[in-house]
């Protein structure tokens, strides 16, 4: 199975993408870029007809969307067919928020059974029909702010050890300012491979550390 | 269940738990211990429906998510609280979630606070409650830690020993220390298995009663489910097989128990298999019907394949069928799994009674055998398979599903 491309040419020159049924810390701080590198990432898996499990902790599924569209990615031809979203925030400003055909809504950043369980079955029913997985955090950081490290690592260990059975490729984002650097330490324990990115006089860098092919000097990210 | 019915003891809510554990007494703690990829919360939804709607007093202390959403969730599964359910909030003080303290629902002002957590819950707990549910035993672990838990599990077990109230803990094992779990198990009085059957995929779900003190068993059944939104738990059997000689009403049968079936057909005869998804008295199953006809037997093996029951049909007036009836049992290699035969067309003028197509059929005095008939010919759309009366078709499904679970 080839590498789940993230459209960043040298990114993907470089690294030839993601590789399937790994575990990917994506790090850097607000300014980094990391949300346009996942934006950028989720349109490239559902062009290749992958499909993307998005569980968003910090935004209402329809922010979400409206970001994308902000950077002019439409997602309305994929949604409820090849990506899904778990809307992990929506219920922390509306209660009775309840589902859509492509939007599950979970319980909030302290239920980490429901998340864990939506996650699964999503992924069942996808992995049923033959299809390559992605899933998405965005962010593991709102959810290090409810959760103690213990109880993350010990999720997150969980979830992305399924991923791995099942052959899905996992990428946990991770603001890495909002954290003390024993918590960014233990997070990145669990991850095969860790990508950094920075901002550096208006231009964008990227380092990839651990997996099949490391990029250890600040590289530009095009 | 009867929102308006007499209050009762305290129920699961569950037809094969309140059947296996013969109900649930008061003074019982209850740890329902689910697998992180599966889950328990539905447990506890529909055991507080059930109790609310048998006029019981239900607490339930939360701290996985806030009550809105609790309760938002419960209604998804067509669990509307038929009456007022008392809530300690241990969630939105943490969130930051607007909420005040009102008769219905007390507040947690710290969930940081063990001390405070248990008192509230302790003092709550002298308003004799039939029923508490915590929701979430992990998050209590998490938070604080198991010695603080087991604490807390024993000065409930205290507290509740002198009143008629029972206590159900929902758990997920987050893969903690074993030995600590360990101590939670022995800490309760039953203890509720909640697993996925995994490979690479979960492909099913069950539960399993591990332990429970006042109950004289030494082994329990296990039971698969499903959660399906509205209606909660359900028993689930993944395949039935129905079975028997051609034109006996094996297509009617599905189309009788389902309201989805499908059926690959042609002039009116099954060429393929039937299927359909039944929903019928808090259990689920798929039911997969054979071709009756000779030329189709190199299928049998195959679709009888994985079956975990059998409904074989026979038409009461073909004696004549039933050696091929039999011989079906044996070519989808279904013989000697739990059975029940439907003697179809029961009314026609020549139908065998009941005790002679027993005997002409081999069957023991103790195997079931359901009569069926059709529905009145002119209510059929002739488009439509044939339908049967509800009441065979019902006592078929039943006796089956009873030597399922």
């Amino acid at each position: 199975m080839s590498g789940i491309m993230t459209g960043f040419p040298s990114f993907d020159n470089l690294v030839s993408g993601l590789e399937p049924r790994k575990t990917y810390l994506l790090s850097g701080n607000k300014d980094s870029g990391k949300e346009d590198f996942v934006y950028k990432l989720t349109a490239s898996a559902l062009n290749r007809e992958i499909v993307v499990v998005y569980v968003t902790t910090n935004r209402s599924n329809t922010d979400l969307i409206m970001d994308f569209s902000s950077k002019g990615l439409k997602l309305s031809q994929y949604l409820g067919t090849s990506m899904l979203i778990l809307d992990d925030f929506i219920r922390s400003v509306s209660p009775q928020a309840t589902d859509n055909t492509y939007t599950k809504v979970l319980n909030g950043p302290l239920d980490l059974t429901g998340l864990s369980v939506a996650l699964s079955n999503v992924n069942n029913g996808f992995l049923k029909d033959g299809k390559t997985v992605l899933n998405v955090f965005d962010s593991i950081s709102a959810l290090l702010l409810y959760n103690n490290t213990v109880t993350m690592f010990r999720f997150l260990q969980f979830v992305c050890g399924r991923a791995k059975i099942s052959g899905v490729t996992t990428l946990l984002m991770l603001d890495d300012e909002m954290h003390t650097p024993q918590v960014n330490e233990t997070i990145k324990s669990l991850a095969d491979s860790v990508i950094t990115l920075k901002l550096d006089e208006g231009k964008r860098y990227f380092m990839v550390s651990g997996g099949a092919k490391e990029v250890l000097s600040w590289t530009s990210l095009q | 269940m009867e929102k308006n019915s007499i209050k009762n003891d305290p129920v699961f809510g569950i037809g094969k738990l309140d059947e296996d554990l013969e109900g649930f007494p008061y003074n019982k703690l209850v740890l329902l211990s689910a697998s992180p990829a599966v889950g328990n919360e539905v447990f506890g939804y529909q055991i507080i429906f059930n109790n609310l709607a048998h006029k019981n007093k239900v607490l339930l202390f939360l701290n996985r998510t806030s009550p809105q959403s609790y309760i938002t969730e419960m209604k998804e599964y067509d669990f509307k609280p038929a009456t007022d359910l008392v809530i300690i909030d241990s969630y939105s003080s943490v969130t930051g979630i607007n909420a005040t303290e009102t008769p219905l629902n007390k507040m947690i002002a710290n969930p940081y606070d063990g001390t405070e957590i248990k008192k509230k819950l302790l003092d709550e707990l002298d308003k004799n409650y039939d029923v508490v549910v915590l929701d979430s035993l992990s998050l209590l672990i998490d938070s604080f830690d198991f010695d603080y838990v087991l604490s807390l599990i024993g000065a409930i077990k205290a507290k509740i020993s002198t009143k008629k109230s029972s206590v159900v803990m929902l758990f997920t094992d987050w893969e903690y220390e074993q030995e600590n779990v360990k101590k939670l198990f022995t800490a309760v009085n039953a203890q509720i298995d909640i697993k996925g059957v995994e490979k690479r995929v979960i492909f099913g779900q069950y539960f399993a009663v591990i332990k429970c003190d006042w109950v004289n068993k030494t082994s329990f059944s296990s039971a698969l489910f499903k959660a399906i939104k509205p209606g909660g738990i359900k028993i689930y059997f993944p395949k039935i097989l129905i079975t028997g000689p051609t034109d006996a009403g094996k297509t009617s049968f599905i189309h009788s128990a389902s309201k989805d079936a499908v059926s690959v057909d042609r002039l009116g005869g099954t060429i393929a298999l039937d299927h359909g998804n039944l929903d019928l008295e808090g259990y689920k199953a798929d039911l997969f019907g054979t071709p009756g006809q000779e030329r189709f037997d190199p299928l049998l093996k195959l679709l009888g394949g994985e079956a975990i029951g059998v409904i074989l049909i026979v038409d009461s007036s073909r004696p004549d069928q039933f050696p091929r009836a039999i011989e079906m049992l044996r070519k989808t290699e279904t013989y000697g799994l739990p059975i029940v035969v439907v003697a179809n067309k029961a009314d026609l003028p020549n139908a065998l009674p009941l005790e002679e197509l027993r005997e002409k059929l081999h069957l023991g005095k103790d195997a079931p055998l359901v009569a069926t008939v059709a529905e009145d010919l002119s209510k059929i759309d002739p488009n439509e398979p044939t339908k049967l009366k509800e009441k065979g078709v019902r006592e078929a499904l039943m006796a089956l599903f009873k030597q399922l679970t």
